[in-house]
């Protein structure tokens, strides 16, 4: 064997820099899709709590719906897959890249194409929902940062999309 | 020249003069002005041509309601915008505007011959006239129409601005900063409520504006609201549509009144969400209906007040009113205050307020009460006018350079009855009023039908001694509707306002009938002999004033109009050259030319190396779905067509899936990976919707099954390495699974690593070579393609696209779903028996393939198409007949889906699907082209290699 | 399926998810036709114009219709709706499996 395979991100790993607000992409990470009508069955097998309400997070762990989770964890974390059992444990880590947007004007710029009223989506608060017509994920990590799960081959897009908005702030 | 500009007064900017050029001649006006106010102050009167009659046209108002003073600015290379109100340009420094709808010029206009044969063109004259003969149409009316209509001229370049948009929400929404929006604000300052206040014009204020007594309370009302950190104010920002659930459209001018607009969107969308509307958007003076009212200089009392009070211009040297309601004398009073000479007020009432009375004598202005205009004098700008009183005798001259109208009011409930909020007639404004809401909306000032401007008189049109089918009264100045074209429309039997508007397209302009809607509706009310209530309302539809394209796309333009989706590998493919084609959101390399090949040589060279050594692919488009759970079997078992359950962990299968009327979907091979996991592959545009259908059954019709769907489509890059060579390649890259063909037969699949990173390894094709699809997480895409290339260049690994892809599967029959199917294509019809678990007792589809049309006999089928002639390739979609000599129409039995020239035959192939076609094969039918008929033979579908003995080694 | 023309609306409806339940924009959901119409257990006993009519006839009423709507962009659920169709409004959102209204 020659020398290891190395990876490429859809968009480039650079910052963006605009009046109020920094646009970044987050580093590699562990993604799981986490399904089961009981909660209790995967939290025993994971051994830690899931949040129950739709739109919270916890442990890493942001509820997407009812029966929904998507666990984000440090790269390379490996989850048992919990054969037999009635959940469904699914490896998402590359189907996204996670863009981070922060700084005061942060919700301005998702504004321009998130339908969501960002005032009332606090921190602490995750959601699936749209950029126009692009699905993300949206996490809020603070009062003025978000990060925002989008399928990688939409990166290059939403990125520009964000980058245009940032830089229309006046 | 009437016009002129004040020595003082207004809200302009003395200290600021501006030069700007209307029809190629300079001009100056001040900082503060509008195009239409500097323009006037200039003396200039003649501002546009009529739209059908080309007219001569001054302006009515003084505000975004102007139907007359269309003007188009150019802002240099591709910027160029028709159709703005002059009323609604604010001047800067170097504006260039022109006038439309007139040729050579403006004074002097061809088009105007439309006004003499007048009588000609009434109502109704191009449903009539243009009918017959119909060879006509193409040649001479259609042509001459076009080069006749249209309001101003399209763009020719693209708009080389750009756009931002927004969503907002708040708890306040209020439209329009008059008074008493104004006040709703204040009301709301300082609460915790989010208030957002927006206004078309440059300044807030709205009618306060033309009037210096408000302006002190304004200037401190603004400056308390500015201080509100709970309110937003939007200045030059037009709410034109109020949608469902309190969703309203706006768009914010941001640079267009800039001389030298730096980087930055030209305009913004906004999309506000709101909990309560507030609706302050004032009300419209109405014209009276009378020969002459479109004179350039006869123009609303109001709009001479505005112009007056805030841009310090005179509209005349002797005005005249012709009222019917006490503000117009308000409006007049203030012009002969401020010095501007008075000829008379002429009031169609036979009595008024005696204070209005008293004014007029102390200010020295004769009045004429009960009394109409009959005749304006003057072609290009007001002489004269003629008066009578109202039992028609009495005429007599009177000079004037404007004539003001004082019609009174029309509340603006446009956004109200977007909203769909109902409206009450009110008999004493001869006008609708905001009754009923149907939102979170309120109605408040004058666009609620409360206001101070005194009271009027209502009337249709005034009375007149002439023949009333021989003048030009005018009720849609932008249309140039007359009253007697309604009143014809009624004679002719129309008997609805919808009917009638749509006859004399009154109230179809790009004003939406803002001054003209009331005036029509009361005419054809007295026309038809019953109430205005009984005859209808037309609707108002948004937007409320003309928005450009550009502000309702807002980004989505260039880059970003609709995203493109592009794969790891897509770089790799750009950076060799490749050409692309869009397959649903997907860029996807079609073929990779190589020094300056055509398609047809690029795809037969790539189709060779797949032949005869390996092909490279990109296949990650390819839809995935992870199927996880204890019941994962039983559920792909209902949803495909062939049987699930027994498939052993580590086996593929190719899975077609119906819809439940029995006809093809999609299809795709999907693999066992264990007891309770599957990886499903779709068609590339059909993965959200094969998703969405598969939730649909799980969530509604089959909750207790314990599966769960997870998209894996872009988890996973997909690298389709396909022919002889392919194991060869392989082999050294892979750790930790044996590539043999006993260990890893055809329809497998196998976890492992290769190169180091994990991999689902399917040994699949979709070639007929041995093939291998190579699944590995999407990061890694890139750097695997890489040194496949690398590692293959000893096989003369070649990539291809897409097109080689159709044609290597053309060859072996397999079919594409969308291209050799549309939606009415069975399992048996496209010869996929094979694939129907027959003993099934039930899946998604099956019911529907023992209806009687499924069984019936005559049903198109997928069949190949062999030409007589092997060179000509025939066209995808061409139609197929069995007897060429028949008569035109012919009877049509089928059509070509899919045609190649097969590089590894020497020879074209194509599918089609004909009726009956599998108890055809070996007939000759004919496809009739436009040039010849090509005759071709009918054949099975599998063009090379039938037993399938490339595949199995 | 090759080319797919641009998707451009503007997306008005504020809808209550009752699985979030929270008001979200219309661009978050997807339609999926009228509701309550059960796939029949067991299609294969069904007469021809049984099956017929499961499969292509629907109620279409002007005012009070039953419909399912798909939180697609949100939690992913199907429910179930009361919408006028006239005014559009909504009268109530229910979760899937629960008693028509
Ligand atoms: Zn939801």
């Amino acid at each position: 064997m020659s020398e290891a395979l190395v990876r490429t991100d859809p968009v480039s790993g650079l910052d963006f820099v605009s009046e109020g607000v920094r646009l970044s992409l987050a580093g590699p990470m562990a993604r799981f899709s986490l399904r089961a009508r009981q909660p209790e069955v995967l939290e025993q097998l994971l051994g830690f709590k899931l949040p129950r309400q739709i739109g919270a997070i916890q442990a890493g762990a942001a509820c997407l719906g009812p029966d929904e989770w998507l666990l984000r964890a440090p790269a390379g974390t490996k989850l048992s897959l919990g054969s037999g059992l009635p959940v469904a444990i699914t490896e998402v880590s590359e189907r996204s890249v996670c863009l981070i947007v922060e700084g005061p004007r942060a919700a301005e710029v998702l504004a321009a194409g998130c339908p969501l009223d960002l005032d009332r989506f606090t921190a602490g608060r995750a959601t699936r929902t749209v950029f126009e017509t692009v699905e993300i994920v949206l996490l809020r990590t603070g009062d003025n940062r978000f990060e925002v799960e989008v399928w990688r081959s939409f990166a290059p897009w939403f990125r520009t999309a964000l980058e245009t908005a940032a830089g229309q702030l006046r | 020249m009437s016009g002129f500009r004040l020595d003082q007064g207004g809200r302009i900017d003395r200290s600021q003069p501006v030069s700007f050029s209307f029809d190629g001649v300079t001009y100056q006006g001040y900082a503060g002005d509008t195009l239409a106010s500097a323009l006037l102050a200039n003396g200039v009167m003649l501002l546009g041509r009529s739209f059908k009659y080309h007219r001569p046209r001054g302006l009515l108002g003084a505000g975004s309601e102007e139907p007359n003073a269309l003007v188009s600015v150019t802002r240099g290379p591709g910027r160029f915008t028709p159709n703005l109100r002059a009323t609604s340009v604010e001047l800067h420094e170097g504006l260039s505007a022109t006038s439309q709808n007139r040729w050579p010029s403006l004074k002097t206009d061809f088009g105007a011959i439309n006004d003499r044969l007048g009588m000609f063109l009434p109502a109704g004259f191009y449903n009539k006239t243009f009918m017959w003969p119909r060879s006509f149409w193409d040649r001479l009316y259609e042509p001459a129409i076009r080069r006749m209509a249209g309001l101003g001229e399209a763009p020719t370049e693209i708009d080389p601005d750009h756009y931002g948009a927004t969503y907002a929400h708040c708890d306040l929404l209020i439209v329009g900063a008059g008074p008493a929006g104004i006040d709703a604000a204040l009301e709301a300052s300082g609460t915790s409520k989010r208030v957002v206040l927006l206004d078309e014009q440059d300044e807030a204020g709205g009618g306060a504006l033309s009037d210096p007594a408000l302006w002190k309370w304004l200037e401190e009302s603004l400056k308390d609201l500015a201080a509100a950190p709970n309110i937003t104010i939007l200045r030059r920002t037009t709410a034109f549509g109020y949608y469902h659930d309190n969703f309203v459209g706006a768009v914010e001018r941001l640079t267009d009144h800039l001389p030298h607009p730096a980087d930055g969107a030209r305009e913004k969308l906004w999309r506000i969400r709101a909990d309560e509307v507030v609706l302050a958007q004032g009300a419209i003076e109405r014209p009276l209906v009378f020969a002459g009212n479109d004179v350039p200089g006869v123009m609303l009392a109001s709009a001479a007040r505005t112009l007056l009070q805030r841009y310090g211009v005179a509209v005349g040297r002797s005005v005249a009113l012709m009222a019917a309601h006490d503000s117009g004398w308000r409006d007049i009073f203030a012009l002969a205050r401020a010095g501007v000479g008075v000829a008379a007020i002429i009031d169609l009432r036979e009595s008024v307020d005696a204070a209005l009375l008293g004014e007029a004598q102390v200010l020295g202005i004769a009045v004429e009460l009960g009394h109409s205009v009959i005749d304006v004098h003057g072609r290009l700008a007001v002489k004269g006018v003629t008066i009578a009183r109202n039992d028609g005798a009495g005429a007599a001259l009177l000079a004037c350079d404007a004539l003001l109208m004082a019609g009174g009011w029309t509340p603006s409930v446009h956004l109200w009855s977007h909203s769909k909020g109902s409206l009450a007639w009110r008999d004493d404004l001869g006008a609708y009023v905001p009754d009923q809401p149907n939102e979170a909306v309120r109605c408040v000032g004058a666009c609620s039908g409360k206001w101070s401007f005194g009271s009027g008189l209502v009337t249709d049109s005034l009375p007149t001694p002439r023949d009333q089918s021989r003048i030009k009264a005018f009720v849609d100045f932008q249309n140039d509707v007359t009253a007697k074209d309604i009143r014809l429309a009624v004679r002719e039997g129309f008997k609805s306002i919808e009917h009638i508007k749509r006859y004399t397209t009154t109230g179809m302009a790009t004003d939406q009938g803002k001054t003209s809607n009331l005036n029509g509706l009361q005419i054809a009310a007295q026309a038809l002999g019953r109430p205005v209530v009984d005859i209808g309302l037309t609707s108002f539809r948004p937007p409320y004033t003309p928005q450009s394209f550009g502000a309702l796309a807002g980004h989505a333009q260039g880059a970003l109009f609709q995203p493109t989706r592009k794969t790891g590998i897509d770089s790799w493919a750009e950076e060799n050259g490749a050409v692309f084609e869009l397959v649903a959101q997907w860029r996807r390399a079609r073929y990779f030319p190589q020094g300056g090949e055509g398609m047809l040589a690029a795809v037969n060279r790539e189709c060779r190396a797949v032949r005869s050594s390996v092909g490279i692919f990109d296949a990650s488009t390819l839809g995935k779905i992870e199927v996880v759970g204890p019941d994962a079997a039983e559920f792909l078992n209902r949803m495909y067509t062939n049987p699930w359950k027994a498939l052993e962990p580590g086996r593929c299968r190719y899975g077609l899936l119906l819809k439940e009327d029995g006809f093809i979907t999609d299809d795709g091979v999907s693999a066992r990976l264990a007891a309770d996991r599957f990886h499903l592959t779709t068609t590339t545009g059909g993965a959200a919707r094969v998703l969405n259908t598969m939730e649909d059954y799980l969530q509604t019709e089959w909750p207790d099954l314990d599966v769960w769907l997870t998209s894996t489509t872009e988890q996973w890059a997909v690298i389709a390495l396909q022919g002889p060579m392919a194991r060869k390649l392989l082999a050294p890259l892979v750790e930790g699974i044996d590539l043999s063909a006993d260990a890893f037969p055809h329809m497998a699949i196998r976890e492992g690593t290769i190169c180091g990173v994990p991999t689902r390894l399917f040994r699949v094709s979709f070639t007929g070579e041995l093939g291998f699809e190579i699944n590995v997480p999407a990061a890694y895409g890139r750097a695997l393609w890489e040194r496949l290339i690398a590692d293959g260049a000893a096989y003369g690994i070649t990539p291809y696209g897409t097109e080689a892809m159709h044609v290597l599967r053309a060859e072996k029959g397999f079919i594409i779903v969308g291209q050799d199917t549309d939606g009415t294509v069975t399992p048996y019809d496209a010869g996929l028996d094979w694939a129907v678990g027959k003993k099934k007792p039930d899946f998604v589809g099956k019911r529907s393939l023992s209806r009687s049309d499924i069984v019936a006999p005559g049903r198109k089928q997928l069949v190949g198409l062999l030409t007589d002639d092997p060179t000509v390739v025939l066209e995808e979609g061409a139609q197929i007949v069995a007897d060429p000599a028949q008569a035109v129409p012919m009877t049509m039995i089928g059509h070509v889906t899919s045609a190649y020239w097969s590089e590894a035959l020497g020879r074209s192939i194509a599918l089609a699907l004909v009726a009956g076609g599998q108890q055809r094969i070996g007939e000759v039918l004919y496809v009739p082209m436009p040039d010849r008929v090509i005759s071709a033979r009918i054949s099975g579908t599998v063009f090379y290699d039938p037993e399938g003995a490339r595949l199995h080694v | 399926m090759r080319r797919q023309p641009p998707q451009w609306r503007i997306e008005m409806l504020l809808i209550h998810c009752p699985y979030c339940d929270e008001a979200r924009a219309e661009i978050e959901f997807a339609y999926a036709g009228e509701a309550h119409i059960v796939r029949p257990p067991d299609p294969s006993l069904m007469s021809d114009e049984e099956w017929q009519r499961y499969l292509f006839i629907r109620s279409n009423p002007r005012g009070r219709h039953h419909e399912r709507w798909r939180h697609i962009h949100g939690c992913g659920r199907f429910f179930n709706a009361v919408r006028d169709t006239a005014t559009d409004k909504f009268e109530a959102t229910y979760k899937a499996g629960e008693p028509r209204r």
